[in-house]
């Protein structure tokens, strides 16, 4: 790979962090409320106590520069700052003890999401018109459809509360003691089920539908034809000549893809009561804890940017005209 | 309006869901009880802090109630009960109370809980009443004191309090103020206590103590080992906080949960013969009200570029006239769901004492609502369109916050109703905290502006009514004050009930109080709302109403509900819980009421019956969705081929 397609890849890459972390800071103060009404809690308050309040938080500063050049100095430095909600909990540790949950919950998702939603479409493309395309495009309709919170609820309703083989919610029975790891993994492992399930039936969905019609379009193909008529066998004309085509509008879709994966996170961390950065969203919006919730959109729009640098570069090992 | 693709699979989606939920009969099946003497609560509320002078919400004082003890406590009927003192005695001119400890008394730690840590309480708050900057660190905890006239307190020995009154006030029994450990919290001054975050494990005297708190999703209780009042069933309490009360009215099904706190009324009637699952619609101490901003109203005073569109909202008669045109009974049947009951004075009925009803009743009537504004001066023009006195068209704002689903529907009612009058409703949403910050007054901050007509919001109570009496009180502007309402009259009548000396005294001023608020209408209270709540029967007995007649077993007036509780199966005021072999054989009772105490023996049975309904159900789903992807296939298949 050329070292010059790395090199511009990493600079957008940067240039586009550099931009999140101004937008960062400007979006969340246009929103409307003041956190000092949070901070004191009372409504009884002076005057007096409300600018000490302030200036203790360094809400009495202009926004700009004091606080902006505040924002930056620390960010850059690895802190986030202090949460106002979390009793002054360092923001980088409120979202340490979240950000593992949404990792796995939507890491492992995603993960099945690929293998069983891109095989699953194409299988479905290369056998077009068979019993599983189908069936099998049928099913990934409805699911794309379906926003996650309604399979989530679908899901909890049968297998948790009617037949109660999981837990409703949470990530681990709180209270309970453990002999062992393994009955602690366990446990884990049947609150993670039914969430997990939700998430990737809901990227499944999308997967193949998009993977069926990419592989369709590929068979189409001048140079499968040729393949064809060398008299290469099914396998290695889907193997070695359609898919790593049909694959390339996939990965930049999971690339893209993460992002809107996040969003639909907050539905389904909801739904199951994980605690994850969905729900720490969600309490964060609501109390208006202004560290946290700059935390966590640096945090996914960080991420965002480097899956889709990940994307780019796996493109180049995938597809040698990009290289160029 | 005209629905996208989009939002119509979502709401055919919500509706199948909804068939689907109401097919299911729940299974009894506790899915994951590692420890059987977990109480799970759930709620929605999250804890704001626990610090008890830091919190200003319903789940911190039932966090603080669960760590501390009251001095006095209250009982199933809300009157004063033994709690951190054992007795009481009181003067006969009534303004000495002198309190007993029992000489053996600990702290969870063991350390010796004395009547030091009383008098160290109770002057720390009298103390901070009196400077001005403590008072805004004490939360909503400072007014029992000093409402009740508490002039000192001294700890003549480790085993007793004396309190003396300025006057006769037995609400010093009422006092909601917990007894805090000397020992831990003795080095805070009026200065720190803001910042005192109380992190678990919290040291306390009440029946369970905080022993870790993930915030936004669970605080852990365990039992005090030095509890000695009664027999607890619980070995530890464990407050689950749910983004959703779907999620958490499908973990109490599932047996995850043993009570749920403020369900909704749809989940409150689905609810409704569930097996091993009681519930009550208990009444609030509070209500919700349409409120006017009356700002000027007696002091003639105005608001550059803010306060109300007209000057009609200070006058009573028109606010009057407009309280004809709401039909409350409406309300309480399709916002409320039947569960409430219509509103009238601004003392809940809850408060049985001091509850009256207005002398001067209105009815829902339009008709006379329309008199009555013609009468008071404000006549419709030539469009149909209500003027005020300046011969202005009356359109008025109507702002709410988000934080409950029945405002917006009231609003939309009270929109169609005062239309029929010829005056123009413009119904608007903000978030609690934009809200509390566009309705304040210039008295709390100069760039307060008060720019708004009229609000849906609600109160909730004391055990003592004084606190929502206090609310219409002149020097309220600016602080809880949201209808700007000023009526010295009505302040006189404040002071002198909160002085009055019997409770004959005080009832009468109260009523006056009552029906003053009524007639000069600052607030039309809508409906008093009620507290739906859900729990178990199957892991825990003893789950008592407090009141008896209209309360709820948790999320009361003190620890009290907590500490009925006793481990299902076992005998209830037995000292050690039997072993649950026992209770798997006990023949008692016999179909849905028996409780189930363990998971094996209900499982199977349960889960059994509901196998054939659920796999039919699926077998539908399925089947759905393979006919959905046929029939799609179907219509396509003509294009792919003429490719």
């Amino acid at each position: 790979m050329g070292s010059s397609y790395l090199g511009r890849r990493i600079v957008q890459a940067t240039l586009t962090i550099v931009f999140i972390l101004f937008l960062n800071f400007f979006l969340f103060r246009l929103m409307p409320g003041s956190p000092e009404r949070i901070l004191t809690r009372n409504p009884n308050i002076s005057a007096e106590t409300k600018a000490a309040l302030k200036a203790k938080w360094g809400l009495d500063k202009p926004l700009i520069p004091d606080q902006f050049i505040a924002y930056i100095e620390s960010t850059v430095s690895g802190d986030l700052g202090l949460s106002f909600k979390y009793r002054g909990e360092p923001v980088a540790e409120v979202l340490g003890s979240r950000v593992w949950p949404t990792v796995i919950l939507f890491g492992t998702g995603e993960v099945i999401a690929v293998f069983v939603g891109l095989g699953l479409g194409a299988y479905a493309g290369w056998k077009r018109g068979g019993p599983v395309d189908y069936v099998g495009n049928g099913i990934s309709l409805v699911l794309y459809s379906t926003p996650y919170f309604v399979i989530g609820m679908f899901l909890l309703v049968i297998f948790a509360t009617a037949l109660g083989w999981f837990p409703t919610n949470g990530m681990l029975t709180v209270g309970a003691t453990y002999d062992s790891l393994i009955a602690r993994l366990w446990d884990f492992g049947s609150h993670l089920f039914l969430p997990l399930v939700t998430v990737s039936i809901g990227l499944i969905g999308l997967y193949s539908i998009l993977m069926r019609s990419s592989i369709i379009e590929t068979l189409a193909e001048d140079y499968v034809l040729t393949a064809r008529a060398k008299g290469l066998s099914d396998g290695r004309v889907l193997r070695v000549h359609a898919l790593p085509n049909a694959l390339l509008p996939a990965v930049t879709i999971v690339a893209l893809q993460l992002g809107y994966v996040i969003a639909g996170a907050i539905t389904a961390e909801i739904v199951f009561n994980w605690p994850g950065l969905g729900t720490l969203t969600v309490d964060a919006l609501a109390s208006r804890d202004y560290p946290v919730l700059q935390g966590i959109f640096l945090l996914l729009a960080v991420s965002v940017v480097l899956a889709n640098l990940a994307a780019d570069i796996l493109y180049g090992f995938l597809d040698p005209r990009v290289r160029v | 309006m005209a629905l996208s693709p989009r939002s119509r699979v979502v709401r055919s989606s919500l509706a199948f869901l909804l068939g689907i939920t109401l097919l299911l009969p729940a299974a009894a099946a506790p899915a994951a009880a590692a420890d059987p003497a977990v109480l799970r609560v759930g709620t929605t509320q999250d804890l704001d802090s626990m610090n008890p002078f830091q919190t200003a919400l319903v789940v911190g004082f039932e966090a603080f109630t669960l760590n501390y003890e009251l001095l006095l406590g209250f009982d199933q009927n809300l009157s004063p009960a033994p709690e951190f003192a054992d007795s009481w005695t009181k003067s006969d001119d009534g303004m000495t109370y002198t309190f007993k400890i029992d000489p053996n008394k600990k702290w969870s730690d063991g350390t010796p809980a004395t009547s030091e840590d009383v008098r160290w309480t109770y002057q720390f708050i009298l103390d901070a009443a009196k400077s001005d900057a403590g008072a805004t660190c004490l939360g909503y905890l400072d007014p029992y004191l000093i409402d009740a006239s508490l002039k000192s307190v001294t700890a003549p020995d480790p085993q007793t309090v004396v309190l003396t009154l300025d006057r006769p006030d037995e609400r010093i029994l009422e006092a909601y103020v917990p007894i805090l450990p000397k020992h831990i919290w003795g080095d805070q001054t009026i200065d720190t206590i803001c910042d005192f975050q109380n992190e678990p494990p919290v040291v306390g005297s009440g029946p369970y103590q905080a022993q870790e708190w993930q915030t936004g999703q669970f605080v852990n209780f365990t039992k005090n080992p030095n509890w000695t009042r009664s027999q607890l069933g619980p070995d530890s309490v464990v407050l689950q906080i749910f983004k959703s009360t779907d999620t958490m009215v499908q973990a109490l099904k599932s047996g995850e949960l043993d009570y749920a706190h403020g369900v909704n009324p749809q989940q409150f009637d689905a609810l409704k013969g569930q097996p091993n699952i009681d519930e009550k619609a208990g009444t609030a101490n509070g209500y919700t009200e349409l409120g006017f901003n009356t700002y000027g109203t007696g002091t003639g005073k105005t608001i550059k570029g803010g306060g109300a569109s007209t000057k009609a909202l200070q006058d009573a008669a028109f606010r009057d006239a407009l309280g004809y045109a709401i039909d409350k009974q409406t309300l309480v049947d399709k916002v409320l769901g039947g569960y409430g009951e219509p509103g009238t004075t601004e003392v809940p009925p809850f408060q049985t004492r001091w509850h009256v009803e207005p002398d001067h009743p209105r009815t829902f009537d339009i008709e006379l609502a329309k008199q009555k504004l013609d009468a008071a001066g404000y006549v419709l023009n030539a469009d149909g369109k209500r003027l005020d006195k300046q011969g202005k068209p009356i359109n008025l704002s109507l702002v709410f916050p988000d934080s409950d689903a029945n405002y917006p529907q009231a609003a939309q009612f009270i929109q169609a109703w005062f239309a029929e009058l010829g005056i123009d409703v413009s119904p608007a949403q903000f978030d609690s905290d934009t809200l509390i910050d566009k309705m304040l007054p210039p008295e709390a901050g100069k760039d307060y502006k008060a720019k708004f007509d009229m609000f849906i919001w609600g109160w909730a109570g004391d055990v003592d009514p004084n606190s929502l009496l206090d609310i219409f009180n002149c020097d309220q502007i600016g602080n809880s004050s949201d209808s700007l309402f000023c009526d010295p009259a009505y302040d006189a009548l404040f002071k002198q009930q909160n002085e009055a000396t019997s409770y004959d005294q005080r009832h009468a001023l109260m009523a006056q109080m009552q029906n003053l608020i009524y007639d000069e209408a600052p607030y039309h209270i809508l409906y008093y709302d009620s507290n739906l709540e859900a729990w178990r029967t199957d892991h825990f007995t003893g789950w008592q109403l407090q009141p008896a007649e209209n309360g709820s077993p948790l999320f009361g007036y003190g620890s009290w509900g907590y500490r009925q509780l006793a481990v299902a199966g076992a005998a209830a005021p037995s000292p050690t819980a039997a072993p649950s072999e026992n209770a798997v054989s006990s023949p008692s009772g016999g179909g849905a009421a028996t409780p189930a105490p363990t998971q094996e023996t209900s499982q199977p049975a349960a889960s059994g019956s509901d196998n054939t309904a659920l796999i039919a159900v699926i077998v539908l789903i399925v089947v759905v969705v393979v006919v959905a992807g046929f029939v799609f296939m179907r219509r396509r298949r003509p294009e792919t081929e003429e490719e």
